[in-house]
This record gives structure tokens, sequence and C-alpha cells, in this order.
């Protein structure tokens, strides 16, 4: 085993890392804003990926354009799934279990709605800053690897302010903690939560859009992303965007080191089995109870 | 055919058979077990095409001693449970003579405990598998065993003098061929420097590509149905040149490869673009069909049906499947190779069978070299 | 005896009856999905239990319907014990692995556990895949010999249909008095309030451990079953994607109805296939519609009779 392996799958763990803290940072926003957890966010990012696809392929449009496509594509979704589904369940206070098998129905009807309409290929989208990479230590990283780590440091740095500065933000908050409370300030809370869903839907289709140049995107990668997604959310404490990032390293770090030094089939089994153990013995995360409040 | 369209088609069918309206030539039924969904529909559904392009072919020349053909297609959606209960429907309930497919070697060791005892033919889209299918001589195998596909690679590393190989497979069928080349490395001067497993769902597998790359291989050998890898061994800057399974030899597979696509070799049948002369018409009309260049999949379902309508010619329209079985076991040439199914992996492919071709850019191109036994 | 009690005595018997003689009516096709959705229904009671009793989401149940299906085909194709064994073998290992995840794993609640059992279920099937010494990976086992009681053979969809609905008639009536009974009010205790429960000195963890390991027996039998109906396995039906089937039988059915339990299974059995003409739309026309299930009807297909009731009544 030699020191250029090992900076490798450093590399390679790390681009995967920040691909989970994209997932995870989504999943945390949505149950920061409305309490449920959302087991379909994987499947906002194939939404963002296939559209900007269409966009880019289909309708020749330029590609940041393609990208806004994407991205309004999994807001807009965000917003329907919030109308159609999770208003009425509210409204008769339906509890837990509810949601969350409503968003695997979600998960699994959305997968089978890309296939039928898109197609079973897998596509590919041209990196950002080309598809060139750049040799560090003797090791590859591709360029468009480094720009999605950076995109995903300003989402995160964005969400912090919008949570600490904005009225928006804010009112966001208040809402899922304390709905009656913020009700009797005058919160729109149903209002709130849809803001929430639209910019969960945005987070994961931009999350779509970054992954899709480097493992290509195809109707049946959702729920693998989610699970990895969930793994990085709960390591940082489920409502924390800086903490899922920091769950992300760990997965996706441990995961590759994994393939190093023990046989690469165990790859998932070491990254779940941390996930596992976080939930048992540090239910609040890495963080702990400070991270929650946090980001 | 579905639950739903037998109940929508049903009544008719019923109230024809009371009238007893037999003018009409009774269908020559065969049944088509395909995955056409799931993770093999990749492979299934070019195979679905060859297969009715056959059919249409063999109708509008007169159907089987001038009655026409039926082929009835279920789905397997790539499970093997599921193909039980189908391969039970068409067998039982639908009394087909012989089956086409299926497309998975699990589904295809599975139904052969049905088909077998009744002497069905099947023609499957998969190579001869565990010693379970030796004793199975009415299961034919449009497609090369493991260790076939193993040496035509294995043939090619030593071509090209590379000593040092590494291998980077998936954990479905790739597995299942390392299993068997594993072995083969001394006949073939050939050391496995490094060799690595992905999961078949996997999306990533850089970490492995950066395994074997770091084992300084002179070739890469890659057994696997997927785009994924060949991405991410270039990813990590390898530029040994590639070789691979004939199965990511289809414009599909390739078009996910991206720029990936480039210095791979593959070890297979059908390179459209330069066919082989007994390859040529199945090329002009499977272009003529459907527009676009075929592939080997699409040949062996093509294969599958031609094989089965000859020997169906061949035995009296009322045969006892035995004497099906029977007549299918001959050599047979098809526009996927020469098949021999009278040899003893119920297939007869070769070595000499292989064509390799070279991707450069996304295109195939013809290689000059021709393994031998 | 009320008329009401009549009634529906009357109406069990009529279905019992219907039962009984749908293998000699239905083609071949028809009886072997009657089969695998008594092999659901098996599957689809444990997850059920668990959902509607003590309000856990399990999505692990392929784990140990595979656990059954792998200790039955390894023992009787590779070690040459009867089946009966197998299947004994298969339960006493899904328990076992049942208490060793869920004594840790059962202190979770509510979507922190959920995720935990989906987890549990994915390393499962990894296991699976890579343990290929013991369940022939990709390949699977083949050649498992099929069931049989004083040499009666259970070999062909009618004669095991018979044994399989033989088999889910008692679990059920076990069930429902398992259910009716102390178990079950001490479990509705903890599902509705665990703070009260608590008070009232039931064993909250102690109980919640018992029924996943009683599903997860129950899990085991139907893999067991599953595995000796089809004569061979392979890794393909052990999947996540088997375990969300599993869990949306007592969604779709009704969680807290036992005997509704068949209807979800008939329901992820048939309408799949009744769907399957509609070529590639067919899984999104069934996501639609549970989707659909979740959103409206929150009691399932069980709550419909009631909800009919309710709009009379006004």
């Amino acid at each position: 085993m030699n020191s250029t392996l090992i900076i490798q799958s450093l590399m390679a763990g790390l681009t995967n890392s920040f691909v989970y803290a994209l997932i995870g940072i989504g999943i945390a926003v949505i149950y920061r804003g409305t309490r449920i957890i959302n087991a379909m966010q994987g499947d906002f990012a194939v939404i963002g990926g296939m559209l900007t696809v269409f966009g880019l392929v289909s309708a020749g449009l330029p590609y940041v354009w393609a990208c806004a496509l994407g991205i309004a594509a999994g807001a807009a979704s965000g917003l329907l799934i919030d109308v159609v589904c999770v208003r009425p369940m509210i409204r008769r206070q339906a509890d837990d279990e509810a949601f969350l098998l409503l968003t695997i129905g979600l998960a699994f009807t959305i997968s089978a709605a890309v296939l039928y309409i898109g197609g079973r290929e897998a596509h590919l989208l041209p990196g950002i800053g080309g598809n060139g990479t750049v040799e560090i230590a003797g090791a590859f990283m591709s360029v468009h690897a480094i720009f999605l780590i950076a995109i995903s440091l300003l989402v995160v740095c964005g969400l912090w302010l919008f949570y600490r500065k904005t009225i928006a933000g804010l009112s966001m908050i208040a809402a899922s903690v304390d709905p009656d409370g913020a009700t009797s300030i005058g919160i729109n809370v149903a209002r709130m939560r849809g803001y929430t869903f639209v910019l969960g839907g945005a987070i994961g289709a931009l999350a779509g859009i970054l992954v899709t140049p480097l493992i290509s995107v195809s109707y049946q990668m959702g729920l693998g992303l989610t699970l990895k997604g969930f793994a990085a959310a709960i390591l940082g404490g489920l409502t924390n965007p800086l903490g899922a990032v920091l769950g992300g390293l760990v997965i996706g770090l441990s995961e590759s080191l994994a393939v190093v030094g023990l046989s690469s089939g165990y790859k998932d089994v070491v990254a779940l089995t941390i996930m596992l153990l976080m939930m048992v013995l540090m239910p609040n995360g890495l963080l702990g109870k400070a991270g929650r409040r946090g980001g | 055919m579905s639950l739903g369209k037998r109940i929508f088609f049903g009544a008719p069918a019923l109230a024809m058979a009371l009238i007893g309206a037999s003018a009409a030539a009774e269908p020559v039924r065969i049944g088509a077990l395909l995955s056409t969904t799931g993770g093999l529909a990749g492979l299934g559904i070019p195979q679905r095409d060859g297969v009715l392009l056959a059919q249409k072919l063999i109708n509008a020349n007169g159907g089987v001693g001038g009655e026409p053909l039926e082929i009835l297609m279920e789905d397997d959606g790539s499970n093997p449970d599921a193909a039980m209960t189908k391969v039970n429907t068409l067998v039982h309930s639908q009394g087909v003579k012989a089956i086409v497919g299926p497309t998975g070697i699990a589904q295809t060791v599975a139904i052969g405990s049905v088909t077998q005892p009744l002497n069905i033919p099947v023609l499957a889209f998969t190579g001869i598998g565990p010693a379970v299918e030796n004793a199975r001589n009415c299961v034919f195998h449009m497609t090369p065993a493991q260790g076939l596909n193993a040496r035509a690679l294995l043939s090619y590393a030593k071509e090209i003098g590379a000593k040092r190989v590494g291998v980077l497979h998936d954990s479905g069928y790739g597995q299942v061929i390392w299993g068997v080349m594993s072995k083969l490395g001394d006949e073939f001067g050939v050391e496995f420097v490094q060799v690595e497993k992905f999961e078949l769902s996997a999306s990533d597998a850089t970490a492995q590509a950066a395994k074997v790359k770091a084992s300084e291989p002179d070739a890469v050998i890659v057994l696997s149905s997927l785009a994924t890898p060949f991405r991410n061994l270039r990813q990590v800057g390898l530029t040994a040149p590639i070789i691979s399974v004939h199965g990511t030899a289809t414009y599909e597979i390739v078009k996910a490869m991206g720029d990936a696509a480039d210095n791979i070799v593959h070890a297979e049948f059908l390179i459209a673009e330069d066919p082989l002369p007994y390859q040529v018409e199945f090329v002009a009309e499977f272009q003529k069909e459907y527009g676009r260049l075929p592939k080997h999949f699409e040949a062996a379902g093509y294969d599958a049906v031609m094989a089965t309508v000859a020997a169906l010619k061949r035995a009296s329209s009322n045969a006892a499947p035995d004497a099906l079985c029977q007549e299918v076991r001959t050599p047979y040439q098809g526009a996927f190779a020469q098949y021999d199914f009278t040899a003893k992996d119920l297939g007869g492919l070769t070595l000499s069978s292989f064509s390799y071709s070279l991707l450069t850019k996304g295109k195939f191109s013809r290689l000059p070299f021709k393994a031998s036994q | 005896m009320t008329k009401t009690v009549l009634n529906g005595r009357l109406a069990f018997a009529a279905v019992m009856l219907v039962g009984l003689i749908l293998p000699a009516v239905f083609e071949r096709h028809m009886v072997d999905l009657l089969v695998y959705a008594g092999l659901y229904t098996i599957a689809g009671l444990g997850v059920g239990l668990l959902l509607g009793q003590c309000g856990i989401v399990n999505l692990a149940q392929a784990l140990f319907y595979g656990i059954g299906a792998y200790a039955s085909a390894y023992s009787t194709v590779t070690l040459g014990w009867s089946p009966w064994s197998g299947i004994l073998l298969g339960i006493a290992i899904s328990v076992a692995v049942a208490l060793v995840i869920g004594f840790p794993l059962l202190r979770l609640h509510g979507f922190f556990l959920a995720l935990a059992t989906l987890a549990a279920g994915t390393i499962g099937t990894i296991f699976f895949f890579e343990w290929d010494w013991l369940t022939g990976g990709t390949l699977g086992i083949g050649g498992l010999p099929p069931l049989s009681v004083l040499g009666f053979e259970f070999n062909s969809p009618a004669r095991f249909y018979y044994l399989v609905w033989a088999v889910v008639i008692i679990l059920l009536v076990l069930s429902s008095n398992l259910v009716s009974g102390r178990p079950g009010l001490a479990m509705r205790a903890l599902r509705d309030s665990a703070p009260a429960a608590e008070v009232m000195a039931v064993n909250i963890h102690a109980i919640r451990t018992k029924i996943f390991a009683l599903s997860a027996g129950l899990g085991a039998l139907a893999g067991s079953l599953f595995a000796h109906y089809s004569t061979y396995v392979s890794v393909e039906s052990f999947t996540v994607q088997r375990s969300i089937v599993f869990l949306l039988i007592p969604v779709i059915a009704g969680a807290r109805s036992i005997w509704g339990t068949v209807a979800g299974a008939l329901f992820v059995t048939f309408v799949p296939e009744l769907l399957s003409g509609f070529g590639d739309a067919h899984q999104m026309l069934f996501g639609i519609m549970l989707v659909l299930v979740v959103t409206l009807m929150p009691d399932g297909l069980a709550g419909i009779p009631a909800r009919v009731a309710r709009r009379f009544a006004r």
C-alpha cells in the first residue's frame, strides 16, 4: 500500500462526502422546517439532474439556464408535494410514521415516473470548469469535484445566514419549533412549511445537478443517495446543515478507507454501521445538543 | 400475457371457441421470457428487439409451415422468483412449444428445474452456469460460458504482452466470471496484480479504481455491465488499455461512459459498423426495421427465434417436446456466431467466435486480432 | 346469538368455502399468485403487528425472509437435512438475529427506528451477496425439495395453496388472540401513550423486543415456505424493495387490522399484475395508488366500511 493510493482514496472519499452532505443538508432543511423525515430527498436530485440534462440536450438551453430549469423543477416538486400530500395529512394530524410512508411512496412513484418519461438510460452532464483533472501529489481529482465542494460550502454558509439573519429564515424555524406561538405573532405556518419544501427541493435538485457529471443520473439512484444522505444528516444531528457536512465527511472518508483497508464489498456496511452506532450511542449527533440549535 | 389483457381478450377468445371457429390457422406458440424491466433491462430490451424482428420476418415469409408464429412475451423484472411464476404460466397454461430467454443466469438456472423434466427447449441468453446445468440437455446457451469469456479476455491480454493485469469487477455477473478467471492466470502467463470488486448498485467505484491503478498494471480487465468503472478508471488517471467483457459493448453503455469511452477493447461478437459476411443480412434487416445499428444482444434474440423456428420446421407439427428438443440439437449458423447445439456446453461457441473491437472516442472499430484455441 | 354475529359467521364460512374451491376453478397462474399472497400475508403479518400494535415501522423484514429462505436452501440442498428442520433452523436464526439487533435499536423511536431498520435490512442484503459460499451469491441455490407430509408432496401451486393458506389462517387466529388478550392491551397502551404505559409498569422495551422477534420469526417462516415453493432462491428476492412491499401490506390494509393483512397481501400481489398491462407505466400507477392510500385513507382498506357507515349515518 503506498501513499499515493491513500491520497487518491481520500480525495475520492472527500468528493463523495460532499455529495452525501448535499443530500443530508436537504434532509436537515426539511426536518428543521417541518419535523418530517424526507425519504425522497435523493429523488429531488434525480429530478434536478434529469431536467438539467433535458434542458441542455433536448431543449438546447445554455448550461446556466438548464441548471436553473433543474433547480426550479426541484423547488416546484417540493411545493407540489407540500400542497397535494402534506397539507391534507397535517390537517388530519397524521403521525410520524404516516409521513415517512408518504415520502417512501413518493420516492417509489417519482423513480417510476422518471423511468416512464425519461427512460432507463443514465445521463451525463459536462463538468463545471470542463472535464479536466488536477494532479495532487500523484493522485487525480476532477476539476468539477473541486467546484462541487466549493458550491456545497457556499450553500452551507448561505443557509447559516438565511436562518440567522433573514425574517423568512427565522419565521421558518419559529413555525416548526412552536407552530401555535408562531401563529399568534402573525406567522403563516402553512406558508412557511411550503417555503421549507421549496428550499429542500431546490437544494436536492442542486445536489443532483452537481453529482451528474461525476456519477451520471438515472431513475433508480434516488434511494441510494437518500440513505447516505440520512447517514450524513443523522451524524450531524439532523437539523444542522453544517453538521450534515461533518457527517458526510465521516461517512465518505471512512467508506473510502474501508475500500483500501478491507474488502470493497463491505463499503456500505461500514457506512451504515457507523450510522447505526451513532444513532444508538450519540442520538444528538457529533455536535451534541449545541449542534442542534446551531448552523 | 398479463392478467389484465387476459380479462380483456379472454371473453372473445372464449366466444370463438364456443362457436367452433377453427377455420383460421392455429398459430405456433413459443414463449419469450426476458428481463425488460429491472437491473437487466439493458440486455433484455435489445434481446426483445431482436426477437420481434425475427417474428416479423418469419411471419412475412409464410410463418412456420404455413402457420403464423405467435410469441408470448413475458417480463420477469430481472427477478428469478418472477421468472419461475412466468415460466409456469408459459409452460402449463399457454402450452408453448419452446422458450427463448431468460436474460439472466440466475433466472436460467431457476427455470431449468421446470422445463428440463418436460424436455421443453429453452434457448437462454446466458452461458452454461453451475454444475446443475450440465445435466439439462434441453437448455441451450446463446452466449458464451464464463470460462470462455475469461479466456477470450486473457487471450487479448497475452497478445498485447500484458503480464501485470488489474481486474475491476462488479458483484453480479462480473464476480461469476472472475471466479473462473482467477484460476487461468498461469495458463496465459498473466499475474493478477490487483483485483477489486464494487456493488452492482454502486454509482461510484473511484476508490476501487484508484487501488487498481496504484498497482501499475499493464492492462486492466473490467468485468461488469455498467459504465461506472470505465469512467472511474479514467478519472483516477489510468492510461493503460482496458479490456472488457462483451456486456458493456452496447451503444447505451458506451454513451453513459462519456469521454471515458476511449482505448477500450471488447471481446465481443457483432461490430455492426463492419459486420462479418454471415452478419450482413441481419444488420441490414435490423437497420431497416429500427433505424439504428444492432449489437450482439439483438443478434442473440434474433438467432434464438430463428433457431427455434428452424427446429420447429424440421419436427412434425405435433411433435413431442423431446423430439423438438432433439431437433434443436444441431449446428446452427446465427448472426451472433456459428453455434453448435450438439456441443457439451449446449452452445458450441469457441474462442474463434469472438471478434475484438476497439472503442475510440465512443466509436467501435474492428481489430485484426482473432483468438485461437 | 345476535343477528350480526350470525351474519359474520355465515360470511366467514362462505369465504372459506370459496377459498377451498378456488384452485379448482382458477388457472395455474392465478393459483400461483394466491400462493404468493399467502406467503406475503405471513411476512406482512409480522410487520403489521409491529406497526399496528407498537407503532414501529420495520423496513428490515426482507432480511428475515432471506434468512429463512437461505436456512432452508442450505440445510436441505447442501447439508441434506429434512425440510422441516430447515424451517425451524431459519426461524431460530431469525429470532436470534432479531434479538441481537433489536435490543439496541429498539431504544430508538419514530423516524430514527425506521431508518435504523432500513440500514439493518440493507446491510443484510450486502451479506447475502458477499457470503456466496453460503447463499450462492448471484447464482443462488436451486433444487430445493418440495415439502411433504407422510409422503404427500406439496409440489404444485394448487397443493401448496392449501398448505400455505392453512398456515395463514392458524397464524391469523393466534395473532387475533394475542392482540385481544393482555399482551395486546399492553402493546396498545404503549403505542398510544408510552409514558402512561411505563407508569403502569409495562416494560416497554421488553415488549417491543419480543414483538420484533415474533415478527422476524414470521418473516423467516414465510421465507422458508417461499424457498420450498419456488425451489430456487437468490439474492434478488431479499432486497430493500421487498421490505418496502412487506411494509405496504399492513399500510394498505390498515395496520391495526389483523385479518385485513390478507387484503393488503392480495393488493400487493394482484394489483401490480393487473397494472402490468400498462407496460412501463405500471410501477408509476402503483406508486400513485400507494401515495393516495397513505394521504387519503389513514386506516387503509380496512377503514373503508367504517367510512361508508359514517357517511350514511350523517
